[in-house]
């Protein structure tokens, strides 16, 4: 009798799997974790010491909290799936996966809602931390939502940018490198690393606006409290980063379908 | 028919890995040798009826890609979590709830294993962890690319014992690589041999085995002395280090082996050996004293 294995789409197991293959590679935890918290913990008390405690220290808190939590997409997503899949690419598991007939697209799909749910458990710890120890501002329910769901599209952008990366080169070293250079350019831009968007030269501010980061740094604090906010421009680098994401993803599935042909 | 492949090219660069002429047709319940040399085109040819290289030609299955199970060369897993939760999801099962899961389990004495990760396992469960798993998709057509490369002597021997104990009595088909032709003498029943991209010859193991050996072969030590006393026998290409005879019938074969015995000569006597089939059709193939590296 013929017993091979009937795969459904989509299934619980296998989101487990992808969802316990981010949380054993143990960088994740540091960079994905631990370096926000650690670092909203060390700006936080930079600020403290130099704003007199009240509203204005709340709101310095609140915005500074709210720029450094996208350092939990970066890390997880763009450096950390970046690194794990390029290294999963040299030892051909994918191609080992898909000759036990798990679908390629169904591995795509488990992985970025494994890694999303990893971000809401990175980003319980985080908010745990901001409100017990930084004592954030309460946010607006409109501002609450909405940075959820900024967040979590700037973790889809993150995700699309690592897999293609990692697609083009295929090699952990390269990929690494190229990732990590990213990842620490958008932090300098968006000012994570102490450096004022007022502080940077013309063209790099520009570049800095077709940056979703640039306006949690800048402007997240605002509308955290559900005020008045010209989503436009962050819009346009929301859509500037996502297509620049899905053109690379394209081309390097493009790529690997030619040479899997 | 399970396969059939005809006027396949495959090319790496401008370099032709593999040439199919003439069809060559894996049918139900054939337990197919692929041999030959490093670069002969056995890899490339699993890769290529797999569809992982590009090629010219006609490969032909009456299966889905579903119905072929595949034994890399190389199979690599992530090393995050432990293997037990990577067989569960490729299986898509839970070992405590599938009896035939636990049985090969047992039966390839991998429990202690199921906790450790990938890369904790030595060569030996790691050949088993995807055996297991291959034969768990009990798939029509099979492929073993090499699955013992790399592992001591007895942990082969145990290995292969396992296969085709496993195997006997099924009908599913299988095409196994292999440098070790020992094994294939336990395994094969089919061959085909492969040199530097083309086709040496294919078929009936035993068929082969007469068309380039005769009746048997008497193989000993390729000293001077033992030359001189077997002059006038049938020599066979073998190996420098051997000399192999061909016998072409009982009474030949008692003579030679009376001859061997009366010097105290150590000898093996075969009528399945692939090495020595193999140099000879690769002889017949090229004509004497081509074809070689």
């Amino acid at each position: 009798m013929n017993k091979q294995i009937q795969r459904k789409k989509l299934s619980a197991s296998m989101l487990l799997f992808e969802f316990r293959n981010i949380t054993g590679n143990p960088y994740i935890h540091i960079f994905g974790i631990g370096l926000p918290v650690l670092m909203v913990l060390i700006f936080g008390n930079v600020l403290a010491s130099n704003i007199p405690d009240g509203e204005m220290l709340s709101k310095a808190v609140t915005g500074l909290f709210l720029g450094l939590g996208t350092m939990i997409p970066l890390a997880a997503m763009l450096v950390g799936y970046a690194a794990t899949f390029s290294q999963e690419l040299e030892k051909g598991i994918p191609q080992r996966l898909e000759l036990f007939g798990i679908d390629q697209g169904m591995t795509i799909v488990s992985r970025i809602l494994a890694e999303l749910i990893f971000q809401v458990c990175s980003f319980v710890i985080y908010f745990a931390v901001g409100a017990l120890i930084l004592r954030i501002e309460a946010p607006a329910v409109k501002g609450l939502f909405c940075y959820m769901i900024c967040i979590a599209a700037l973790g889809v952008i993150s995700f699309g940018l690592a897999h293609a990366v990692a697609l083009l080169f295929r090699k952990f070293g390269i990929t690494y490198c190229v990732t990590m250079i990213l990842y620490f350019c958008i932090m300098i831009v968006s000012g994570m690393m102490g450096i004022d968007y007022e502080m940077l030269p013309p063209p790099v501010q520009a570049a800095a606006r077709l940056l979703p980061t640039h306006y949690f740094v800048k402007d997240f604090a605002d509308i955290w409290q559900g005020r008045e906010y010209n989503f436009i421009p962050m819009l346009q680098a929301y859509l500037f980063t996502g297509a620049l994401a899905g053109v690379l993803l394209f081309f390097s599935l493009r790529r690997r379908a030619g040479k899997n042909a | 028919m399970q396969l059939t492949i005809e006027n396949l090219t495959v090319k790496y660069g401008t370099e032709i890995a593999l040439e199919i002429k003439e069809p060559l047709t894996v049918s139900e319940g054939d337990r197919v040798g692929i041999i030959g040399s490093n670069g002969a085109g056995k890899s490339t040819l699993i890769k290529s009826i797999l569809g992982l290289v590009e090629y010219r030609g006609s490969i032909r299955t009456d299966l889905n890609p579903r119905q072929i199970a595949t034994h890399m060369q190389f199979n690599e897993y992530t090393d995050a979590m432990p293997c037990k939760y990577i067989m569960e999801v490729i299986l898509d099962t839970k070992v405590s709830k599938n009896p035939r899961l636990q049985e090969l389990i047992h039966y390839f004495e991998f429990e202690d294993c199921l906790r450790k990760k990938y890369d904790k396992l030595s060569g030996g469960q790691k050949q088993r962890f995807t055996i297991i798993m291959v034969m768990m998709q009990d798939a029509p057509l099979t492929f073993y690319d090499e699955v013992t490369s790399g592992l001591d002597f007895e942990t082969r021997q145990k290995l292969v014992e396992k296969l085709v104990n496993w195997y006997q009595g099924k009908t599913s088909s299988l095409c196994i690589v292999s440098h070790y032709y020992e094994e294939l003498e336990q395994l094969a029943n089919k061959i085909l041999i492969l040199d530097k991209g083309k086709v040496i010859d294919y078929g009936d193991r035993d068929q082969l085995f007469r068309k380039y050996c005769g009746r048997a072969v008497v193989v000993f030590d390729a000293r001077s002395r033992h030359q001189e006393l077997v002059k006038g026998y049938r020599k066979l290409a073998s190996p420098a280090h051997l000399t192999a005879l061909s016998v072409k019938d009982e009474a030949e074969e008692l003579a030679v082996t009376k001859l061997l015995l009366e010097n105290n000569i150590n000898y093996r006597r075969s009528n399945s050996d692939i090495e020595i089939m193999y140099s000879n059709a690769r002889q017949t193939f090229y004509g004497e004293g081509q074809g070689d590296e």
